[in-house]
């Protein structure tokens, strides 16, 4: 029987470049042949010749042909990606994990709170939940960012607002007097005394970084959410994407395989998840 | 009795370097030898070129089967196996265990990795009974033998396996592979029925090498429960265990069943290769993520993340431990830090 090599990549040409922030940009990219995947999965990103890493996309899942990849400047590889320009090649392969059980958040109050780059994996989440929009009970959209700089997906932002079903609320860290800012102040879970859900049979995802993840997630268990209703996006390090590497295991599980989305009580017993 | 032949045939001792040397243009074969070094744990893996005294049986090799099979760096993008046949003589049962391990994670589980397949594909296996015993091996301690399971009905990871008795061994076959590998040997070498005397001479030195192994590890108990590793958090505990260690990883990169690797592009002119390399959990680096986090910044911290992953991690994977015994962490070791007397210790905390 053959096998496919799993390390092998497609070519993804990149036809634009968005500069959603000092740190952050989106890579808007055409593939030589569709790639499928469902929200909440990743993909690994290569530079030919430097190195791969891993991303979510951010676009929805229901185009595969074109997709959008934001990526945060933080290590050598994002160095690299960030060089890049429309034209340029990266390799793009997988899918890999498992993707947001839609089918578990249908009639609920579907909350994301999101954070910094964490909001990239949020925005191809809830662009494919506005597919079905009437699907959902309702959709609240808390975001943050270090500062109104920072904030990410300002035009889609102001188009979310479009929508009857989405509330949305936005806040940063800290904001200078000359900023043109009319959200909120302060670390994202401020957010949370603002909205109207009901925590019982709401549905929260959480992306962000380890400390906004772990106070978030605490936050919502005090408002009553259930701790197999709180999705959790794990970042771990990562080479392969599908459990050769072995360097995502968290006890028993892959980031990779079996994540990169956990429920809280799956993983609450794990040690060090919010390292 | 299982599907193929066990223990029912003989081969002259003498007559297998004859056999090898009569295939050395079909493959490439690989075999322990003694090397020049004042300590008993002195067998390396070497190519077979014309010299006949190679070790099949005794213990492990120094070096672990994976090298052979799981390269040190090895380029998986394109896949740089090679297409030539190969025997791998002198396997013993730790690293056949081990190998189980592998086949497992890399073959059988959601993916296949080309290279491990490739060469797993295009090897022959003589495996041997251990007769003697080094003072790390405790493959009983872990509930294995220090020979393969000729008895069992399962597939084994053997082709063939040698069980010596005085010049002569005493052959079971593990698998197809090993019909044919025997087929080949027929043409080159006498192969005779075996006598009730030869199979009974094993069953004695099997007997005799369990209760070496029982001497040796006297003071840890067989039916000690590894589950301290994760059961026992206190950092005090660990740090004192591993105040040694230098963090030189060689624990894991001699161990015949860790596989954590990392992945890395170069580049070539206007191309690239993928290139897959063993990685360490005990070296500091190994799960910081870009952004600078690591979920075990401190050394003991990762001293006993290797020690879950043995005993807790792989075997919620794979249904089996990540340690069979072979003791060579404890050999390599410059801190001389015994994998037994860690878990002893965490049992009596």
């Amino acid at each position: 029987m053959s096998h496919p090599n799993p390390y092998d990549v497609q070519k993804a040409e990149i036809l634009n470049v968005i500069e959603e922030s000092p740190q952050i940009k989106t890579f808007q990219l055409k593939l030589e042949k569709p790639l499928e995947f469902k929200t909440g999965q990743f993909v690994e990103l290569s530079v030919p010749g430097i190195g791969e890493a891993p991303f979510t996309p951010s676009s929805s899942h229901y185009e595969s042909e074109e997709i959008e990849v934001s990526i945060m400047k933080t290590g050598s590889v994002t160095e690299k990606i960030h060089e890049a320009k429309k034209g340029d090649i990266f390799g793009i392969r997988g899918p890999y994990g498992k993707g947001y059980p839609l089918d578990k958040f249908k009639g609920k109050d579907v909350l994301l709170l999101g954070g910094g780059v964490g909001l990239a994996p949020l925005r191809c989440l809830l662009q494919t939940l506005i597919h079905d929009i009437d699907d959902y009970r309702s959709i609240t959209v808390c975001f943050g960012a270090k500062t109104p700089q920072d904030m990410i997906y300002k035009d889609q932002i102001k188009e979310w607002k479009n929508y009857d079903r989405i509330h949305q609320l936005c806040t940063v860290d800290e904001c200078k007097p000359q900023d043109d800012w009319k959200g909120r102040t302060g670390v994202v879970t401020v957010l949370l005394d603002d909205i109207k859900i009901d925590p019982a049979e709401a549905v929260a995802v959480v992306c962000g970084p380890p400390i906004m993840m772990k106070f978030g997630t605490f936050s919502l268990i005090d408002k009553g959410l259930k701790e197999e209703n709180i999705y959790l996006s794990m970042e771990k390090k990562m080479y392969c994407g599908f459990g050769e590497c072995r360097h995502c295991v968290m006890g028993g599980y892959y980031a990779c395989k079996d994540g990169p989305v956990f429920t809280y009580d799956k993983i609450k017993d794990v040690e060090k998840i919010w390292e | 009795m299982g599907k193929f032949q066990k223990g029912l045939l003989l081969m002259d001792k003498a007559a297998l370097a004859k056999f090898f040397k009569s295939v050395q243009n079909q493959f490439d074969i690989f075999l322990p030898y003694e090397i020049d070094k004042d300590d008993p744990d002195n067998l390396m893996l070497k190519k077979f070129r014309n010299e006949e005294k190679f070790v099949i049986n005794k213990y492990r090799t120094i070096d672990p089967l994976k090298s052979l099979f799981y390269l040190s760096s090895e380029s998986v993008l394109p896949s740089t196996t090679k297409n030539k046949q190969r025997i791998i003589a002198g396997v013993k049962n730790c690293d056949l265990l081990s190998l189980g391990v592998h086949d497992a994670a890399l073959l059988e589980d959601d993916f296949v990795d080309p290279n491990f397949k490739k060469w797993r594909e295009n090897t022959y296996i003589i495996s041997g009974d251990c007769d003697e015993a080094l003072s790390t091996c405790h493959c009983n301690i872990l509930g294995h033998n220090a020979y393969p399971d000729t008895k069992g009905e399962e597939m084994q990871k053997y082709d063939i396996n040698l069980s010596p008795v005085d010049d002569e061994y005493l052959i079971s076959i593990g698998s197809e592979k090993g019909e044919e590998l025997l087929q080949l040997i027929k043409q080159n070498c006498e192969i005779t029925e075996a006598e009730k005397y030869h199979v009974e001479e094993v069953e004695r030195q099997h007997k005799e090498i369990e209760e070496k192994l029982m001497q040796i590890n006297a003071e840890f108990s067989p039916e000690r429960d590894v589950s301290v590793v994760s059961k026992v958090k206190d950092a005090k505990v660990w740090e004192e265990l591993c105040e040694e260690c230098v963090q030189c990883g060689g624990c894991t990169n001699i161990c015949p069943s860790c596989y954590c690797i990392i992945v890395n592009d170069e580049s070539i002119n206007d191309d690239f290769k993928r290139i897959r390399t063993w990685d360490s959990c005990q070296l500091s680096g190994y799960a910081r993520v870009a952004g600078g986090e690591s979920p075990r910044d401190r050394l003991w911290e990762r001293f006993r993340n290797r020690y879950q992953c043995k005993f807790d991690f792989i075997k919620q994977n794979f249904s089996q431990y990540g340690c069979k015994g072979c003791g060579r962490c404890i050999s390599v070791c410059p801190a001389e830090i015994d994998l037994r007397e860690v878990i002893k210790a965490l049992q009596e905390v």
